[in-house]
């Protein structure tokens, strides 16, 4: 009876300890002044996503948001840490602090807004559908019929936008990311496959019996994220976003990464 | 096709070595972890086993991304400053609990499957009951738990394919990484990914097969 | 219980539940599926392991070591990328059944080890009384050996069993929706990672469970004394 009382005793004394730590936990309410305490700016980045965030086949990590980051931590006068994820990782990780922001090609829309609040959009994205050569589709609403099937990456917005514009075709959501698409479209298991212009260009490149059907069901706005109460650090990352529109580094980006197969000539 | 093999090598080595270095730690931590919670099951205390029991069923039946998501990004939430955990440690740790509940049950069918005689006749001697258990069936039973361990191996080696998600570069998904840069490979690729993986496990199955035939083997793990 | 929806917000959760259902009851659908191809090859394989005849035992020992020294994902899409139109069906695996015969022959490596290990571990008592009996060979097996296996090594199975049910999940690659990937669901619209997974778990969970109470009452109701 001794031993219950001690060990319920410890019990207790170890569950206001846990409760005690969590209640002290001093949640500072601007990530930047940290930032800038600290000296170092960390970032959560998905792990290979080209061409927004990838590893290039030099083995560096690199891409549209590595290239912006890079920008913002010079220009706060900070180092950079960049941590990479895979897609489900980011929103934990900068959830849960370990990351300040995310930076990646997410769409802001009405439900993921009320969970972490979003910069205004730093690009508009188009999206588009292409298809192997021999198919007979010559606009992207060829495809969108009964009977045919296009292939989605698994959890991208695309997926949404396919039900509501094609809801007849069958639509595949594909794991493993954009290339899993296009590896479905090239073994005829898909008849069709949807992305962002930059990366289905890539795509191009590689499948040279593919082709990119007419027009764009879609222009995404893509935006960094971060925390709903870092007001400070949204303001300064919308401020920076400005800034280098007005001074034209961001086209010269999009242009290189975001709107064509350029990138992948060097990466 | 020959550059992009050479290209990509050196990259899947990585992984490999990466996932090298994952499955070593995991099994000596997880082993002795399951060691000690298999030895404990032994006992037959309700108040031990009922808990520990269903501890290694919601391990086994829940999908082992989930345990890294619990141990990476909600331990930390507590504010506790030592469970705020860098991305190794945290995949080491999580695949270190999962691989317990697999050793634990071998180890407890290694145990019971040393004859009782055995314990009976070191009590008998004067020894006590850790006595006996460190000094007479312990050693018996490792004999017994070399072979399953191959294949609790090679659950460790798949594990590591998960610990990607936090932004682990392992074999597996260094080569998703590669097909990424070079989609229409993708199919070579991955066999060479296959290969390396081969490479790797084969020897730790072959080990283990040749325990079996020189130590016999327990029952497999429930 | 309000509080609880700092944490997991029940009430987003209850707006996908037929996401949920969908994804549970693919996953449920295709691992009994799988299950059943892995029982069945693995018997086969267990016995072909046993036999004396070269040609069979060494055929299932590199069956075994390929499947269990190569990830399923290469498995997977070995079988639904690089298989050619089947004669018999006229046409290609699907994802659907690609997926499921991937997933059973990957898993049947694993089973065919531990019915081995069931049918071995029955004692030649119980061989020598069906022989007497003037059963053959098939009779023994079906009457006799295997049920006491399969009940003896009932536990062992439940694990891979386990392991075959989470694997499942890979199938995503291929197109299959299922049960992770309605998790995800979740995470994509609403950017809810507690929701998504926790959710996720408690469903392996309950499928785990489920076939956790078969194997019990499998066990006591088949399983004989062995010896």
């Amino acid at each position: 009876m001794r031993r219950v009382k001690k060990i319920s005793k410890l019990l207790g004394l170890g569950l206001c300890a846990l409760g005690l730590s969590v209640l002290s936990q001093s949640a500072s309410a601007d990530v930047l002044n940290d930032i800038v305490k600290r000296g170092e700016l960390r970032v959560a980045v998905q792990t290979q996503g080209p061409p927004v965030s990838f590893v290039d086949k030099n083995g560096e990590r690199t891409g549209f948001a590595i290239e912006v980051v890079k920008m913002m931590a010079k220009d706060m006068g900070v180092e950079l840490k960049l941590l990479d994820y895979d897609w489900k990782g980011l929103i934990p990780a900068v959830n849960s602090g370990k990351a300040d922001f995310l930076a990646a090609d997410m769409t802001p829309n009405a439900k993921r807004t009320l969970v972490l609040s979003f910069t205004e959009p730093y690009l508009y994205s188009d999206v588009v559908l292409y298809s192997k050569k021999k198919q007979p589709f010559q606009k992207w609403q060829d495809v969108c019929k009964k009977g045919f099937s296009i292939g989605v990456v698994q959890g991208s917005s695309n997926v949404g936008l396919l039900k509501k514009l094609c809801p007849d075709t069958t639509i595949k959501e594909f794991a493993g990311g954009g290339p899993a698409v296009a590896q479905a479209v090239a073994a005829d298991r898909a008849d069709a496959g949807i992305n962002d212009i930059a990366s289905a260009a890539g795509y191009m490149v590689e499948y040279t019996d593919f082709k990119i059907l007419d027009g764009a069901p879609k222009r995404w706005p893509l935006s960094f994220a971060t925390r709903p109460d870092e007001h400070h650090l949204l303001r300064w990352m919308d401020n920076y976003f400005m800034l280098i529109r007005n001074d034209g580094r961001l086209e010269k980006l999009a242009d290189y990464w975001m709107r064509g197969p350029v990138w992948k000539k060097d990466h | 096709m020959n550059n992009i093999i050479l290209s990509t090598m050196p990259f899947l080595l990585d992984g490999l070595w990466m996932t090298v270095k994952i499955s070593l730690f995991t099994i000596f931590f997880g082993s002795l972890l399951g060691v000690v919670v298999g030895m404990l099951r032994t006992l037959d205390y309700a108040v031990i086993s009922y808990p520990l029991g269903a501890f290694i069923h919601a391990l086994r039946g829940t999908p082992f991304l989930i345990h890294l998501y619990l141990v990476y990004f909600m331990l930390p939430l507590t504010g506790i400053s030592w469970l705020q955990l860098e991305a190794f440690p945290a995949a080491v740790i999580a695949l270190s609990l999962y691989t317990s509940t697999y050793v634990a049950e071998i180890v407890r069918s290694a145990i019971q499957a040393v004859p009782r005689g055995q314990s009976e006749a070191a009590r008998s001697t004067g020894m006590t009951a850790l006595q006996s258990m460190w000094f007479v069936v312990l050693p018996q039973a490792v004999k017994l738990m070399i072979p399953p361990m191959g294949g609790v191996y090679v659950i460790i080696i798949k594990g590591t394919s998960i610990v990607s998600v936090i932004g682990i570069a392992e074999l597996v998904r260094a080569g998703e990484h590669a097909t990424q840069r070079h989609p229409k490979e993708m199919m070579m690729i991955y066999g060479l990914t296959a290969l390396l993986y081969f490479a790797y496990c084969y020897p730790v199955l072959r080990l283990a097969r040749w325990a079996e035939t020189k130590f016999g083997s327990v029952r497999l793990p429930s | 219980m309000d509080w609880i929806l700092d944490f997991y917000n029940y009430r987003v959760v209850a707006q996908y539940l037929p996401e949920f259902a969908r994804g549970l009851g693919s996953t449920a659908w295709i691992s009994l599926f799988a299950l059943g191809i892995s029982l069945s090859v693995g018997t086969i394989v267990a016995i072909m392991r046993m036999s004396s005849n070269p040609l069979l035992w060494r055929f299932a020992a590199a069956y075994i070591q390929a499947i269990r020294s190569t990830p399923l994902l290469i498995q997977i899409y070995l079988i639904y990328f690089t298989l050619p139109a089947l004669p018999l069906l006229g046409r290609r695996l699907d994802e659907l059944e690609g997926g499921i015969i991937a997933l059973g022959l990957n898993a049947g490596a694993y089973m065919s080890e531990i019915i081995r290990a069931g049918i071995e571990s029955i004692s030649r008592g119980q061989i020598e009384g069906a022989m007497s009996v003037g059963m053959n060979y098939v009779k023994r097996m079906r009457y006799v050996v295997l049920p006491q296996a399969f009940a003896r090594v009932a536990p062992p199975l439940l694990g891979q069993t386990a392991v075959l049910i989470k694997d499942s999940s890979l199938v995503s690659f291929i197109g299959v929706f299922e049960l992770f990937g309605a998790g995800l669901v979740i995470l994509n619209e609403r950017l809810m990672p507690n929701e998504g997974f926790l959710t996720v778990a408690v469903c392996y969970l309950f499928i785990y469970t489920v076939m956790l109470w078969l194997t019990v009452y499998a066990q006591r109701h088949f399983g004989g004394s062995g010896d």
